[in-house]
């Protein structure tokens, strides 16, 4: 039995301007993945394929075991989805949208809504249109929250929001985390906010998978390695590097897979061997995938 | 049909709850207006017309082409339903709305024709006629707001619904079996009040079901 809360296999989806072409994403259960790229890279529009908002060209979706978008109705009941564009009704308020999901849902945990008002500073009272961008996105995010659902998908809530709001959202995040058994996949093109919650990272652009892994074996694969080359020395062939940078004798290269083999191949040049951000990650893994496919 | 199919129908009635206040007392002061006299008549009527117009396009702007606008359509579809549940609810919800005004405008322009001895009973099959027929608009404005993609197109719907009441006057009323009788003592029920009844009632089943088929089959709502 596939017990992932998603899994989606080659999946398709043609627009006018933009194709989305053969992505597939595995989330298992307990785990928290950072979907990361640029800005129209398919982010979006993938987690709408999830949530069945759209319809897939090609390829398989199924979250918490159903198929979608055909039984979106009955996977919806145990997902959050929230997203940094999303609105709440207008001619209403916050308490309503509260009142709203209970009679909807019969996990919804009262007590921890209440907790969630006091915690994000909000006001049941306020009426949607009154919300500010940052309290619009702590609001879904509460009725989101509050359902207890076993998946959560957010696309970009940090978006937008100020240092303080971003902090707090962050933070009730990584509260959540807490409990085990749900997953949360967290769309944004902010690698700090990504790489303080995920343990999984996905990267995607121009509307395709350019890497998935482990975030630690991200960090620990990726390395700047500069060394200082004596003049007639040339650099032997190596393997998976992925940028070159020449300025005279010195020598920058950029692999996605370091080992004490590849250094002990570059030889007795090397100066500094750097860690890497993972947003250096991402904008190197973006940049040698676009380069590669441009080949 | 579904609790949340339910619980939405239910706040569509919420979240249009002054329109629907609005169109109801507008409708109703219009006809008192047309009860005072001829000149009145003409005001009630030009308005009590208004508002019956006004609360279908606005309903039909704010309930679906200004959700999508405004991302509030992102919300409900995360919720537990499907592309058909949503279009069920957004169909059966603004209909129940627009019902609303509807029959009590409707209600109340029939017990002017009916209580009012200075206007004729005659114009009672003619003002049944006018309302369907802006009920039928209505399902019609509905019906496009549901399938078009861009504002641009549903602006066109209302465009053309809008001129359909004046073309729905200009034509219906003249017609033989309809004007001869308007001036009546007695409303008179001929075939031509049936036949283009009929014709109404058609394109209203029409445009209220189509959705159910088409709007609810589509592949990608936002």
């Amino acid at each position: 039995m596939n017990d992932k809360h998603i899994d989606m296999r080659n999946v398709r989806k043609i627009y006018r301007f933009f194709t989305l072409d053969d992505v597939s994403l595995a989330l298992e259960p307990g785990q928290i993945m950072g979907f990361v790229g640029p800005n129209g890279a398919g982010k979006s529009t993938t987690l709408r394929l999830l949530m069945g908002m759209n319809s897939p060209d090609a390829g398989q979706i199924r979250v918490l075991g159903h198929e979608i978008p055909e039984a979106q109705a009955v996977a919806k009941r145990d997902i959050g989805f929230v997203s940094a564009e999303m609105r709440l009704l207008p001619h209403t308020t916050l308490g309503w949208h509260m009142e709203f999901m209970k009679s909807i849902y019969p996990e919804w945990d009262g007590g921890y809504a209440a907790t969630l008002v006091k915690r994000f500073n909000l006001r049941p009272e306020q009426n949607a249109r009154s919300l500010s961008l940052g309290e619009h996105v702590k609001a879904t995010l509460l009725l989101a929250l509050a359902r207890r659902p076993r998946l959560l998908i957010l696309d970009e809530p940090t978006t937008g929001l100020d240092p303080v709001a971003r902090h707090e959202v962050i933070s009730e995040l990584m509260d959540v985390l807490r409990d085990e058994s749900r997953s949360i996949l967290f769309s944004s093109h902010n690698t700090v906010d990504v790489e303080r919650i995920s343990d999984t990272i996905t990267f995607i652009d121009r509307g395709r998978i350019v890497d998935s892994d482990n975030k630690e074996d991200f960090l620990e694969r990726w390395r700047r390695i500069q060394l200082q080359l004596p003049d007639g020395v040339e650099l032997p062939a190596l393997p998976n590097i992925v940028k070159r940078e020449v300025d005279g004798q010195f020598v920058t290269l950029t692999t996605n897979q370091f080992s004490a083999g590849l250094r002990s191949l570059i030889g007795p040049h090397v100066t500094h061997v750097h860690r890497m951000s993972l947003e250096e990650i991402f904008v190197a893994n973006v940049m040698h995938h676009r380069e590669a496919r441009a080949q | 049909m579904s609790v949340v199919t339910r619980k939405l129908i239910a706040k569509e009635l919420y979240v249009n709850r002054w329109f629907i206040v609005g169109g109801c007392v507008s409708g109703v002061v219009s006809v008192l207006i047309a009860a005072t006299g001829k000149m009145g008549f003409n005001v009630g009527a030009l308005t009590w017309l208004t508002t019956i117009i006004a609360t279908g396009v606005m309903l039909g702007l704010y309930g679906i082409m200004n959700e999508r606008k405004e991302h509030t359509l992102q919300f409900v579809l995360s919720l537990p339903l499907s592309i058909a549940d949503y279009v069920r609810a957004k169909m059966l919800g603004l209909t129940a709305c627009f019902l609303v005004v509807w029959l009590v405008s409707s209600g109340a322009a029939l017990l002017l024709v009916f209580a009012k001895d200075t206007v004729a009973d005659g114009i009672a099959p003619y003002t049944v006629l006018l309302c369907v027929f802006m009920l039928a608009n209505f399902t019609v404005v509905l019906c496009g707001s549901l399938h078009a993609q861009s504002e641009a197109l549903t602006s066109a719907v209302i465009v053309v619904t809008n001129m359909g009441v004046s073309i729905f006057m200009f034509t219906v009323a003249p017609l033989p079996g309809i004007e001869k009788y308007l001036s009546g003592p007695a409303p008179v029920w001929s075939s031509t009040f049936w036949t283009v009844l009929g014709c109404e009632l058609a394109v209203l089943i029409i445009a209220f079901t189509l959705p159910f088929f088409l709007a609810a089959r589509r592949r990608d709502f936002l």
